[in-house]
């Protein structure tokens, strides 16, 4: 090796080394990754017992990774390196097709299903078998089903998870909304889908119930931009989507109620400040909650809607709101089913249990 | 700790080289032998007492069998020694296997230890072995210094996964050996591509493993994909350590015995051991093979140290039947090859190419199967043509998305990078291309790496357990 050149490289890789060691030293730790969307390690305490038991060593290693300096940008370049240089299809699942940044879900798990089902039969023993309840079935499949198979990447056997769910689940009639549903549907960067594309879906979903709902909105534009949750997690540079919400008089006569913790407080359909923060997502009816219930005065009839769901749900109920006097959202997620009958009173209304395919595959009670 | 981690490469890296940047060349030794220390107690804190007892006891031993060379009282301290690195070596890494053995053949019921294996035991406990018994030998003289035995012994860049530097090889160079820029810049140059191979190669090669491992959608490929990438990912990993090791070795003035020398372009069993893990090889033949007869009394007998040798070979990267299965399949091809296979394959040079890569892709899908049914199961699935999917969609996903990766290994395998790499290097023009653009590109390498390893993919060095 010439002498310049051994100079050269001993200098740009000191540079780095001991750049980066540098950096570590005397820049102030980060709290909280955006992107990611999670709290950060600290640099742990340095005691005899921390070190003796080697939970100094173990944190410490997670924290020289978290407060990488440069970390995002770092992430980005492996990002990068996973797809242009090394031409691999995912990188920790993670893959673009179609414009879209998308998961793969896959393969089926017949286990988890079956926890997932499980779960919600134990609601209809515990409160519906005896009740005179119309029960409904829906799954939201997720992005995917549409964009997956057409692109060469693997994706779960959908018709499999649909007929297990159904003959599981074999008390509540089934509305299938996957042929109602295009790529289009969804964000670009999210794995949600768009609320104001809804209007066929919801429609579809109010006639398998039986009641008619209101197609008179006016659509509301968000001024944040939308990075998705997979903007963070694959570390590649995006274009945001835009989030839209549909209102109307209907809608802003309603009243919501937010049980979080357990006490009713007024809620909103659509939470603007939620908006502004980390997920925009959370726009719609406040993001993850056990129980809100929508009251809407101006209904036709008195029937009500008890809706098991998940965040797909949240965009979802505004537009079903119209045809029930009153819906009431449950989320499995976050409220153990032994207490809903402290808040719920079953008695004959429409239960709906709608989940998204995402959701089944990963155990609802998770 | 790991080479290929982040505390390594941005505290204990740079912290290190400062340290004994700035101390005074008689200090150098204790100033690696500190690092050393801290690095084996960051992972593993409860036995590091145990480490530095055994080199303890490693280091007062060799006065004695220095003393008494050539008689009687100078065997019983070797054997001495001999027994008690063997046995602290065998009480960690074979109590339960013998203990399990032991139950299995006389329906008994005693219980497991469940030691946990110290990191390293089987490196260093060789390299003590080899200093005392080179001691014996009279090849060297005993270290009087113990800073300098324990800097030895406990060198942080071949601690823990090898290559196995005998005492020889570093004797001279413990008490004086010189440091140049050009020296520095080779090992960095060393370290930083045996870093790109253990963490773009292995790392990404052993998520296809993994991949297989978990998935239920086996097919002929999916297994034929699994075998060929293990088989690159271990040697990428092994050899991307080796190289690692060497080039640190490198920066603090140490000469390395080298570990790997494209061992998949060997024509025959005979010589891809020539080429893979050498110091392991020549450890056994020079301590093993060699004192049991060697090749001098006759080929019944050659051949029984062929198969003593392997089956140790075998036993020592794991404490389980398929280990020492993988050994003995390696002894019979050796055998075969030695009672006159191998004049056939000297002929015919294509045959023998092919010959290995097979042979070796069945030996490494025989030493990553967790058990013998396993192992049989994944051989048997090699061949399962009607009785298994020929493609499943994983496998073709696997292929698809990995398919770069897996030919830039292979091609990384064979000498090629590096000949073209002289070959521009050598010529007018592109020998100044090359000066510019290599600083540049290892370097872009480091960033590379770093990225990967910050976005925290999958990391284990495979020979960690051994």
């Amino acid at each position: 090796m010439k002498k310049t050149q051994s100079i050269a490289l001993l200098s740009l890789a000191s540079l780095v080394i001991f750049g980066f060691f540098a950096a570590f030293l005397f820049r102030t730790p980060g709290d909280y990754s955006d992107a990611e969307r999670r709290a950060l390690a600290q640099m742990p305490a340095f005691d005899t017992e921390a070190l003796a038991s080697g939970r100094f060593m173990e944190k410490f290693e997670q924290y020289s990774l978290d407060q990488f300096p440069l970390r995002e940008k770092m992430r980005t370049l492996k990002a990068l390196s996973v797809r242009y240089l090394f031409r691999q299809k995912d990188d920790h699942g993670l893959y673009t097709t179609d414009g879209h940044l998308c998961k793969l879900e896959y393969p089926l798990s017949d286990q988890k299903v079956s926890l997932s089902t499980q779960k919600l039969r134990e609601v209809y023993e515990a409160y519906l078998r005896d009740s005179e309840c119309k029960i409904y079935l829906s799954v939201v499949p997720d992005k995917n089903y549409f964009l997956a198979p057409k692109m060469g990447y693997p994706a779960m056997d959908y018709e499999a998870l649909v007929q297990k769910v159904q003959r599981d689940l074999d008390f509540a009639a089934y509305i299938d909304i996957f042929g109602t549903l295009s790529a289009e549907n969804y964000y670009k960067t999210d794995p949600h889908w768009k609320q104001e594309t809804l209007l066929p879906t919801a429609q579809y979903l109010a006639a398998g119930l039986g009641v008619r709902i209101s197609t008179q909105y006016t659509q509301n534009t968000l001024d944040i931009p939308f990075y998705g949750v997979y903007v963070g997690q694959s570390a590649l540079p995006c274009k945001p989507d835009t989030i839209r919400y549909l209102t109307s008089d209907i809608l802003d006569g309603c009243t919501v109620t937010d049980y979080d913790a357990g006490k009713a407080k007024p809620g909103v359909l659509y939470d603007r400040e939620k908006a502004s923060g980390k997920d925009p997502y959370e726009l719609f009816l406040m993001g993850a909650n056990p129980l809100i219930t929508v009251e809407n005065p101006n209904a036709d009839g008195d029937r009500e809607l008890i809706l098991f769901r998940d965040s797909f749900g949240s965009s979802l109920a505004p537009l079903l709101v119209s045809g029930y006097s009153k819906i009431t959202l449950v989320d499995l997620r976050y409220i153990r089913s032994a207490l809903l009958g402290s808040f719920i009173d079953f008695q004959a209304q429409d239960v709906l249990l709608l989940y998204s395919t995402t959701i089944f595959n990963n155990n609802i009670s998770m | 700790m790991l080479f290929s981690g982040i505390p390594f490469l941005y505290f204990f890296l740079p912290l290190t080289v400062l340290l004994y940047a700035i101390a005074p060349r008689k200090c150098k030794n204790a100033v690696l032998l500190l690092a050393s220390m801290v690095f084996y107690a960051w992972g593993e804190k409860r036995l590091v007492f145990l480490f530095a007892a055994t080199i303890f006891m490693g280091w007062l031993l060799g006065f004695p069998i220095e003393k008494f060379r050539g008689r009687a009282l100078g065997k019983v301290f070797l054997w001495l020694s001999v027994l008690l690195d063997l046995g602290l070596l065998c009480y960690f890494k074979y109590a339960d296997f013998f203990i399990a053995n032991f139950n299995a053949a006389f329906s008994l019921s005693v219980p497991l230890l469940h030691i946990a294996l110290p990191i390293g035991i089987s490196f260093y406990v060789f390299q003590i072995l080899s200093y005392t018994i080179d001691v014996y030998r009279g090849s060297v003289p005993a270290q009087k210094n113990l800073i300098n035995f324990a800097a030895y012994v406990s060198l942080f860049p071949q601690l823990i996964a090898g290559p196995i530097v005998r005492y020889a090889d570093v004797a001279d160079q413990l008490q004086n050996r010189s440091h140049s820029l050009e020296g520095a810049a080779i090992g960095l140059r060393r370290f930083l591509l045996g870093l790109g191979k253990k963490v773009l190669l292995a790392n990404v090669l052993g998520e296809v493993c993994t991949d297989f491992r978990r998935s239920t959608d086996g097919s002929v490929l999916f297994l034929w994909l699994y075998a060929v990438c293990f088989m690159m990912q271990v040697y990428f990993d092994f050899s991307g350590y080796s190289d690692m090791a060497i080039g640190l070795g490198k920066l603090f003035g140490f000469r390395f015995p080298e570990n790997f020398n494209y061992p998949y372009i060997s024509r025959s069993i005979t010589e891809f051991w020539r080429r893979w893990h050498i110091s392991l090889g020549s450890w056994f033949r020079d301590y093993v093979y060699i004192p049991l007869g060697g090749n001098r009394r006759g080929i019944a007998r050659q051949l029984w140290n062929i198969l003593i040798v392997w089956m140790l070979t075998g036993l020592w990267h794991g404490a389980a039947w398929n280990f020492v299965l993988w050994g003995l399949y390696f002894a019979v091809l050796l055998v075969i090859e030695k009672l006159g296979f191998k004049k056939v394959l000297d002929r015919h040079k294509a045959l023998g190419h092919v010959y290995v890569l097979f042979a070796v892709l069945l030996g490494f899908v025989l030493f990553n199967a967790a058990d013998l049914a396993q192992a049989g199961q994944d051989i048997l699935g090699l061949f399962s043509f009607g009785r298994l999917p020929l493609v499943s969609t994983e496998a073709l996903y696997a292929l698809r998305s990995n398919g770069v990766v897996l030919l830039l290994a292979i091609l990384g395998a064979t000498p090629v990078p590096k000949k073209l790499a002289a070959k521009l290097s050598e010529s007018k023009h592109g020998g100044r291309v090359f000066s510019v653009l290599e600083p540049i590109a290892l370097t872009a390498l480091l960033l590379v790496v770093t990225a990967y390893l910050v976005d925290g993919s999958f990391n284990p060095f495979l020979y960690f357990r051994f």
